[in-house]
């Protein structure tokens, strides 16, 4: 039915294929293409087998990733997630080793990160003006400072039967557990944030909370369950950590939140809220774990490496502006 | 030495898609008050970002005072003497009044700021202007009448002799804007050329003597005040007759849909009691500031009442947030369309199904073609100015983000919508087809509340007019025996001073 002017507006969606390719994620898969030849030129060992096996200790951080997208597209930020893994990890450890079953320990370590994600979703819900990075920046110091407490003076805890643990470290041929593991959450979380209304909402409340509150979405809810979520998949993280290391002690998990942070944000999620995809932060994570595992091979100076990603993270937030500009500039020149 | 103190000739301004500015002259003659109307979108505000020097013209040359100038920015503008006060004041809240007036241009002496003598000069130009507050009180303390004083302060402290007013009565009291009136007979008195934009007939009626009419980016005429009809100058803006504004059918009403009983919230509003019938339009009036939104807010769960009980259909509810409020069938439009009634950066469909989602997706995944379709049927509905559905709402004049708005409570069966200022900053066009749209919902057999403090509109729409004065309900009219003055009456009541409530 058209309006009493009889005006018509078009619903036909833009042929996507071209977008796709000239999109940010697009250019993320050419570079994901680039960083493997480059690793291949630069190192002697670098094959396929040899990076599945030293992959697993890497993509302990995408579970964090996942979540994290989903609270950055929120435009906020939890930084308390490394203190998570941290603290899940060094109970897990210590449950295992008063010899429960193993299955009992994946539990209490999937709670712990779940209880510290509610802590968070339930202050950040309760008391809805504070800053997400203020409040997470205190249970960062408070889950670290129990986890501490915990471990006591000698401050790690190591594993007295690691069976459980070697167990899910474990491999299908060449390939880890984890990796599978991964790729699944990673395509669910994509789905989600992509495809589900509850995704859409997500976005919504992101680019604008209030308009989202006024049109009907559960605001709390939504922000309860993602911190949660975030917590339980720190928790996920945390064993694979264990599972890795045989062991847990003060500094495990330490920056995590930051590097989640960074490849989402090179992955084209806007830390402001309401941009970017999963797509592009899965291939970022990828491209960052090929370059690590490369530049590791060649034995790189870890800080080195550290220093390399900060240039390309910078290069990455500044390029989509550099790219506006220029064809901002084109379109108003081929208008004159 | 020229006759006209400003004069534009054949200034056209594109922007990548559009001719904002298509050919379109302007004289100015020095003192006095030129009003410069049209829809939104007709190019008004980027006309005035012309004359400040904040756009430069692709054509078209500008003469002040006979002499071509050619302003690279807006301190050119500025030391030129033109001076704007933009619709919403672009302050700095957390300064105080004297740091907001001086901004740029702080009395300095050996590199450092001269507080002293910038209170001093502060204090003397708002009391040239009747103003009732310091110049040390915090920018963020005051009204937006005062806030828009102060605009108009800073404007003087530059000695401008052209001062540009944008819609600057659309956020005031009817007794603030006479306040605003008054100053602006007062600087023309001083010989002080003004040129105002506004959608208020009233304003135009009260200060201007001379009309410029721009409509799609082009330049329609000028007319004296005297010697033009007001309905030709509608058609002279819209490009089209408006046969009547307030299309508003004989519906013949239902039973009742909505019941408040001694509403309180302590602050805000006390004991408010009224109901709406399915099919009837209920205007809720008063001054800004008199509760209206408060109420209304408590009614959909944005803010919880202390007391009282909100009936829908004879059930009582108790709702506790907006998404509660519209499962029952009960959705509130915001009065501020860009904060609380879009999200500016998405595309139109989007915006319109957000509330519905849920009711098209299987199993939780959005079924984006049964929404693109959906949101096209509503937009169509509502006679949205648009091209596709995908473009941002941020691309749509104001009178169309309100279609819009409108377009997304119709996206779900609603048994109550409650419009808050819907025509707010909206042009008369679209005015009417915003009247004309609410019209029909009550035929449908909405129950419908219009909160508004245009008098014309909520005489013109509403079926009963409930008025309110510092947070209580003072009265309640027929359509029949409502009347301007009763309402003023109402809404103001005795011993107040007609400042608004806060």
């Amino acid at each position: 039915m058209a309006g009493k002017s009889g005006r018509s507006i078009s619903a036909t969606p833009e042929n996507t294929l071209k977008k796709t390719i000239f999109s940010w994620e697009g250019v993320l898969v050419i570079l994901f293409i680039a960083v493997n030849i480059f690793c291949m030129t630069i190192s002697d060992v670098y094959n396929l087998k040899n990076v599945l096996r030293e992959m697993p200790k890497y993509l302990a951080e995408i579970f964090l990733l996942l979540p994290m997208a989903f609270i950055l597209v929120l435009g906020e930020i939890d930084i308390s997630v490394g203190s998570i893994v941290c603290l899940s990890a060094t109970v897990s450890c210590m449950v295992c080793n008063k010899g429960i079953p193993f299955i009992c320990v994946i539990l209490v370590g999937i709670l712990v990160g779940t209880a510290c994600g509610m802590v968070n979703g339930a202050i950040l819900t309760k008391f809805d003006e504070l800053p997400p990075m203020i409040v997470t920046l205190a249970t960062q110091i408070i889950f670290r400072g129990i986890a501490e407490i915990a471990l006591g003076s000698g401050g790690s805890v190591s594993l007295s039967n690691a069976d459980g643990f070697r167990a899910i470290a474990g491999r299908v041929g060449i390939v880890p557990y984890i990796f599978f593991l991964v790729i699944i959450f990673a395509v669910i979380a994509a789905v989600i944030l992509g495809k589900t209304t509850f995704g859409r909402r997500v976005y919504a409340m992101g680019t604008n909370r209030l308009t989202a509150y006024y049109s009907g979405v559960h605001v709390k809810k939504i922000r309860f369950l993602i911190y949660t979520v975030m917590g339980a998949l720190a928790g996920i993280c945390a064993l694979f950590m264990v599972s890795s290391s045989y062991g847990a002690n003060t500094t495990t998990g330490s920056g995590f939140e930051m590097d989640a942070i960074a490849m989402a944000v090179f992955g084209g999620i806007s830390s402001t809220g309401g941009k970017g995809n999963l797509a592009g932060g899965i291939i970022s994570a990828f491209i960052i774990v090929c370059l690590r595992i490369g530049l590791g091979q060649v034995n790189m100076n870890p800080q080195l490496i550290l220093l390399i990603l900060g240039v390309l993270l910078i290069c990455a937030v500044a390029l989509p502006n550099v790219i506006a500009e220029i064809k901002n500039a084109r379109k108003v020149a081929s208008r004159k | 030495m020229s006759e006209y103190i400003l004069e534009l000739k054949g200034i056209t301004k594109i922007f990548p898609g559009v001719k904002a500015l298509n050919n379109v002259q302007f004289q100015l003659k020095p003192g006095e008050v030129h009003a410069l109307m049209g829809e939104n979108g007709a190019g008004k505000s980027t006309f005035i970002k012309v004359i400040t020097g904040v756009h430069k013209a692709e054509e078209g040359e500008m003469f002040l005072n006979g002499q071509k100038v050619d302003f690279k920015g807006p301190r050119d503008a500025q030391a030129a003497g033109i001076a704007a006060v933009y619709q919403h004041p672009t302050s700095y809240p957390h300064l105080t009044v004297a740091e907001n007036i001086f901004m740029g241009h702080e009395i300095i002496k050996n590199h450092m700021i001269q507080w002293k003598a910038m209170n001093t000069e502060a204090n003397k130009l708002l009391k040239e202007l009747n103003a009732d507050f310091d110049a040390t009180a915090e920018m963020g303390a005051l009204s937006v009448a005062q806030q828009q004083m102060v605009e108009i302060a800073k404007a003087l402290s530059t000695n401008a002799k052209i001062i540009i007013l944008d819609e600057p009565t659309a956020a005031l009291t009817k007794s603030e804007s006479e306040e605003l009136y008054r100053i602006v007979d007062k600087l023309k008195a001083e010989g002080v050329s003004i040129i105002f934009i506004s959608h208020r007939f009233e304003d135009m009626y009260r200060l201007a003597s001379r009309i410029t009419v721009f409509r799609d980016s082009q330049y329609i005429g000028t007319y004296d005040v005297d010697g033009i009809t007001n309905a030709d100058l509608i058609k002279a803006m819209v490009g089209r007759e408006i046969s009547d504004l307030f299309p508003k059918p004989e519906v013949k009403l239902g039973k009742e849909m909505l019941r408040v009983e001694g509403l309180s919230r302590t602050g805000y509003f006390k004991d408010v009691s009224f109901s709406v019938r399915a099919g009837e339009i209920v205007g809720l009036t008063g001054l800004v500031g008199a509760g209206r939104t408060e109420v209304v807010e408590s009614i959909c769960g944005i803010t919880t009442p202390d007391s009282g009980k909100v009936y829908l259909e004879g059930q009582e509810m108790h709702i506790k947030q907006p998404s509660e409020a519209m499962e029952k069938g009960i959705i509130l439009l915001p009065e501020d369309r860009q904060k609380e009634g879009l999200i500016m950066s998405w595309g139109l469909g989007r915006n319109v199904t957000l509330p519905t989602i849920s009711k098209y997706a299987k199993n939780g995944f959005n079924d984006e073609k049964t929404e693109r379709e959906l949101s096209k049927n509503l937009l169509e509905e509502v006679d949205t100015k648009a091209v596709d559905i995908f473009q941002p709402a941020s691309s749509l004049s104001g009178g169309n983000q309100q279609k819009v708005v409108v377009a997304k409570a119709l996206s779900q069966e609603m048994k109550v919508v409650i419009m808050d200022e819907p025509t707010k900053g909206v042009d008369v066009g679209a005015k009417a087809e915003i009247y004309a749209i609410m019209g029909d919902l009550a035929q449908k057999g909405y129950a419908i509340i219009l909160i508004s403090s245009e008098m014309p509109e909520i005489l013109g729409m509403s079926d009963r007019i409930i008025v309110m004065c510092n947070g209580r309900k003072t009265g309640e009219l027929s359509r029949e025996e409502a009347t301007q003055e009763k309402i003023l009456e109402l809404a103001m009541e005795k011993g107040q001073s007609g400042k608004g409530a806060k």
